[in-house]
């Protein structure tokens, strides 16, 4: 999972062009909207790309991603259950 | 031409323009001391981006690209410096609109296929992102158009907004030029023979804002007397629409101090302006802008600004003239008409005044 948890850090910081943040900068469970990251919906949209292309996880309903992206871990044991690739 | 309709339409004035270029961006710095890109001709120079980190949050940063940030700072820079927070217009001219994330976008759907694609590029790869995006960051919601129509883009978008301020319709517009260039689309360009055997290739970003009234207390850089677009290779063609521009500025041949060309050292592309100031302007000066801004679609944006500029000065550097500058300079420059063209085929002649 921790493997999977820095991996995930990774595509981020390149899928939403966060020039400015390491990995070390995004807690586990911080939350990537509102507060934590200051992340958007057109943001959120990026993420249901990323989760897709990288690891075949099709999100059927959009409203499902405020649950799925509230922090890293979250997403990553949602990706860990759904992966198809 | 009715004299009495011409009586009744508002005067259009350049209040002021805001530039990235080449040169020192938001700066008038090029004219006494101006920067020539070290690149070999045909080459392509990048422009001189400003610190964005000063003028956006990160969020707008990390996902505007850098056409986007170019048009929405000099846009920003130019409503902050007339006072006017919301024009009643915004016109946009570009050739290209956003080629990075044009790029991006083609590139993903090349590599990954067209299942995943990524918003952000998608959103941005269009020629329009750049006038609703000023839009939305300014809150402006007036009329917005976006003209792509090659090397008169620009004018294109000045002769709507000319037309809606001395009409009436609207008392000021942001017009922009704007146009970006990314290294594997300059190889590609070169192939189609774009853009030529010029000085160099080049970006530009250029906000201006037009209205009616000049400012309170403040001089406009110059005024548009008129605008005037045609297509043709015939000289005849120039000559009419020449005609027509001087009939509704009341003025003649006589009454232009100089004439402002696009010569940008491209054999073919300076014939035109050449014979045409040869035929129809024997004897003024002819001034160029394009070794200091290089060659662009939305350059002609940049030609008009430092026109505007050097009527505001009530001078023009020695740099400018193509001829010899050390007799020509000495003359004070009140009225240059700009001309531009794009292929020998589409020209645009553009009047301008001092205000001074």
């Amino acid at each position: 999972m921790d493997e999977l948890i820095l991996e995930l850090k990774h595509e981020i910081i390149k899928a939403l062009n966060l020039e400015e943040i390491s990995p070390a900068d995004i807690g586990d469970d911080d939350p990537l909207f509102g507060d934590g990251l200051g992340l958007d919906s057109i943001d959120a949209l990026e993420l249901i790309v990323l989760m897709e292309k990288n690891y075949g996880v099709k999100l059927t309903d959009p409203s499902q991603g405020r649950d799925i992206f509230r922090s890293v871990r979250i997403m990553a044991e949602y990706i860990q259950a759904h992966r198809t690739k | 031409m009715d004299t009495n309709y011409l009586a009744t339409m508002n005067k259009v004035y350049l209040l002021d323009a805001k530039q990235i270029s080449v040169q020192k961006p938001l700066s008038e710095e090029w004219v006494t001391a101006p920067i020539y890109p070290s690149v070999s001709p045909s080459s392509f120079a990048p422009s001189i981006d400003p610190d964005y980190a000063q003028c956006f949050p990160p969020n707008l940063r990390r996902r505007l690209g850098k056409l986007l940030k170019r048009a929405l700072l000099v846009s920003r820079s130019v409503m902050e410096s007339t006072g006017i927070a919301c024009p009643d217009a915004i016109l946009t001219g570009t050739g290209f609109g956003c080629v990075e994330n044009t790029e991006f976008f083609l590139e993903a759907m090349t590599f990954e296929g067209e299942d995943c694609l990524k918003p952000t590029s998608f959103m941005q790869s269009t020629h329009n992102t750049i006038g609703s995006l000023i839009a939305i960051e300014t809150h402006c919601h007036g009329y917005n158009t976006t003209y792509t129509h090659k090397g008169i883009s620009f004018e294109s978008a000045l002769l709507d907004a000319f037309i809606r301020i001395s009409g009436g319709q609207i008392g000021n517009a942001l017009v922009g030029a704007y146009d970006e260039m990314t290294p594997h689309y300059h190889i590609l360009l070169k192939r189609t023979d774009y853009p030529g055997d010029c000085h160099f290739g080049s970006e530009a970003a250029l906000s201006a804002m037009l209205a009616s009234e000049p400012l309170p207390g403040r001089k406009p850089l110059c005024r548009i007397e008129a605008v005037e677009l045609c297509y043709g290779t015939s000289p005849g063609c120039t000559a009419k629409a020449l005609g027509r521009l001087l009939d509704r500025a009341g003025c003649t041949i006589a009454d232009i101090d100089a004439l402002m060309t696009g010569l940008n050292g491209s054999e073919a592309n300076d014939a035109v302006y050449v014979n045409l100031g040869a035929e129809l302007f024997p004897g003024k000066p002819l001034l160029r802008y394009k070794h200091l801004f290089g060659e662009a679609h939305a350059v002609s944006g940049l030609g008009l600004y430092a026109t505007a500029v050097c009527l505001d000065r009530g001078s023009v550097p020695p740099f400018m003239f193509a001829g010899d500058a050390a007799t020509e300079a000495a003359a004070g420059m009140k009225r240059i008409l700009f001309y531009n063209h794009c292929g020998g085929k589409n020209h645009a002649f553009t009047l301008m005044s001092s205000c001074g």
